[in-house]
């Protein structure tokens, strides 16, 4: 049986008397890449601010790879990626620069710096310094530093916010090329298209509490509401009818509608993440 | 704690170094002050009287006056010449010689003697090269002064005011370089986020106050060798004079350490700097005023590192004569420790609750 790369049991942490995450549990198998989705100060940030290390747990227990963290331990630091929210890079270096020094750090003697840039586009900027790099060039460069020691662990922390939908895509693709390669991926976003898209399964995480976690088709087809929407003439205009499928004597409308002269158009409507989130916690994700 | 990691962050610290302002004003001031003290007040207190002749007989004044150490003295063929550099101020005082002028003086015929003043000269420059003039005249004439004078010294003879600015070059090579460069270089990677990229890596919050303490420390040291050595200040022991210069730079890199730590941003840090520099910079003021009560200069902690610099490396004096207070500064750093490492643990959770 294979261990699961990241394994939180019950986890709970407060800032003072402020509860930002209460009894939180999942795992996050290796090759699997987890979304994990609310609203700004939803819990999201500070699980994983927990999770790399960089506070320690008030209470229950978070593994990586088997390894307890919080304990300052640079073997678990050694196998983790993580890409901030914040764009922490150094301005003043190259994008070589920073790849080459944060290679330093994991021990990796010939790092194949450029390579990662030219994964995310960025090998022809190489040698600029990063203080002339655009919101975008920069996130990329953001994603190329927590792939630098090819990690087993990655965090991602809202990898393709603010970024046009072009730059957005191509970091969408790396991604899945991090999970296809064996890593395990927590994805924080409050952008439910970019999880739907790009995770196996999703967690919904609201005021500190996880409300929800399955794959989207599960989550959808538990919580969201099948339907048909079909268009029909209606002497010079044109109407529409909603039907639900879950509705007894569905079926029977639906065929008579389809047997209709005047039917113009038959769509099948999927529940999207974004609403399921709002039918179970009230609230949106912005 | 990782030699190795503490390394690659100090390597990129250095490396970075001169793209940081800090950095390159904790190089460049020391020498800025050294040039720029020595010119103003190394030749506006300190001018040698000049003094031009023209010996149309070979005098032994003209003899004299070349040997005599304190004079700067130009030989010239015409009085006229003479007189026009001193009218321009390029001399203090012009002397003309004729031929037979010695024979003259000891027969006693009391011959005529030109002697040019420069009237923008310093009166200090006259005074001297009028007496000198005289007293050599006296010697060739046979005659002894009529007075025995009794010469008797007040303060620290013979310590130019080049020296006594020691003090202050060198408080300001360990403040930037140990104070200011660790200090502003923690404080920055704290607000560009770049810390808590350090942190999720292998390395230690201790590894990388380690890297920034070493590079107060060698910057510190070096700088502060560089100012001693270019005040010609380096003390007849060099290598106590190294000895006490490295204490010093233990315990201000210590400082800038402490300075980054406490401060969340650059503002607070500049605040900082600010509020505390009067503390550091006060014991400096006890060497330009040696006079002050010597009591109240040992409450401040910079001065366990700047008097025993003051002694061994100004003074000459062996480093068995500052080991208290050595051992006081080293002390200092023993207690800044612990101090650092809570403080630390407070950083990285502040900046992680950001």
């Amino acid at each position: 049986m294979t261990t699961p790369a990241i394994k939180v049991e019950g986890l709970h942490f407060s800032y003072g008397d402020i509860e930002a995450v209460k009894d939180v549990s999942f795992e996050v198998m290796p090759g699997e890449i987890l979304g994990f989705l609310g609203p700004n100060g939803a819990g999201k940030s500070t699980t994983i601010k927990v999770l790399t290390g960089q506070m320690p747990p008030k209470s229950g227990r978070a593994e990586i790879l088997g390894r307890e963290t919080g304990r300052d331990d640079p073997e678990i630091q050694a196998q983790i990626g993580v890409c901030f929210e914040e764009k922490n890079l150094y301005l003043n270096m190259s994008a070589l620069e920073n790849l080459d020094f944060f290679a330093s750090l994991y021990g990796i003697r010939n790092p194949d710096s450029l390579g990662i840039l030219r994964r995310v586009g960025l090998a022809d900027r190489a040698k600029d310094r990063v203080h002339s790099f655009s919101k975008g060039m920069r996130q990329r460069m953001m994603i190329s530093r927590a792939f630098i020691n090819e990690p087993k662990v990655l965090f991602l922390d809202e990898p393709t916010d603010g970024l046009d939908p072009t730059t957005a895509a191509q970091i969408r693709t790396t991604i899945k090329e991090e999970a296809d390669r064996g890593a395990a991926i927590l994805l924080t976003t409050h952008d439910m298209n970019e999880a739907d898209q790009l995770s196996d399964r999703v967690a919904f995480i609201n005021e500190g509490r996880i409300v929800a976690l399955d794959t989207a088709e599960n989550l959808k087809l538990k919580y969201g509401e099948r339907s048909v929407k079909v268009r029909l003439r209606d002497g010079d205009g044109v109407r529409e009818e909603r039907i639900a499928l879950d509705e007894p004597g569905s079926s029977a409308r639906i065929a008579e509608l389809a047997a209709s002269p005047d039917l113009m158009t038959i769509h099948t409507e999927e529940a999207t993440l974004e609403a399921i989130f709002i039918k179970l916690t009230g609230r949106g994700l912005e | 704690m990782s030699l190795a990691r503490i390394w690659k962050v100090l390597r990129k610290d250095f490396a970075m170094g001169p793209r940081s302002p800090f950095f390159l004003y904790a190089l460049v001031l020391p020498v800025v002050l050294t040039v720029l003290f020595q010119f103003a007040f190394g030749s506006l207190f300190e001018p040698k009287p000049r003094l031009g002749i023209v010996d149309a007989g070979s005098s032994e004044i003209t003899a004299a006056m070349e040997s005599a150490e304190g004079i700067e003295l130009t030989l010239f063929d015409s009085a006229e010449e003479l007189r026009r550099q001193v009218e321009a101020n390029d001399l203090d005082a012009g002397l003309v010689l004729p031929a037979g002028f010695d024979e003259a003086v000891r027969d006693g015929s009391r011959p005529p003697l030109e002697f040019y003043i420069g009237g923008e000269s310093y009166a200090s420059n006259r005074i001297i090269l009028t007496v000198t003039a005289l007293d050599t005249i006296r010697e060739v004439e046979g005659g002894s002064a009529p007075v025995t004078v009794e010469v008797v010294s007040f303060g620290e003879e013979g310590l130019p005011l080049t020296l006594r600015l020691v003090p202050v070059i060198v408080f300001y090579a360990l403040v930037l370089a140990g104070v200011a460069v660790p200090g502003s270089s923690l404080v920055e990677e704290k607000e560009k986020g770049t810390l808590m990229a350090i942190l999720v890596s292998p390395v230690k919050v201790s590894e990388v106050l380690a890297a920034k303490w070493l590079l107060g420390l060698v910057l510190t040291f070096l700088m502060a060798v560089m100012t001693l050595l270019l005040n010609g200040a380096i003390g007849p022991r060099p290598f106590d004079s190294v000895v006490v210069v490295f204490v010093a730079s233990l315990l201000t890199a210590m400082l800038g350490l402490l300075v980054g730590v406490i401060s969340k941003d650059s503002t607070m840090m500049f605040g900082l700097i600010k509020g505390a520099g009067v503390i550091l910079f006060a014991p400096v003021l006890w060497y330009l005023f040696p006079n002050w009560p010597q009591w109240i200069a040992k409450l401040f902690p910079l001065y366990w590192i700047i008097e025993p610099i003051w002694q061994v490396s100004v003074m000459g004096e062996p480093l068995s004569a500052v080991w208290l207070e050595l051992g006081i500064a080293l002390a200092i750093v023993a207690a800044m420790l612990p101090l650092i490492v809570l403080l630390a643990r407070r950083m990285q959770a502040r900046m992680a609750a950001r």
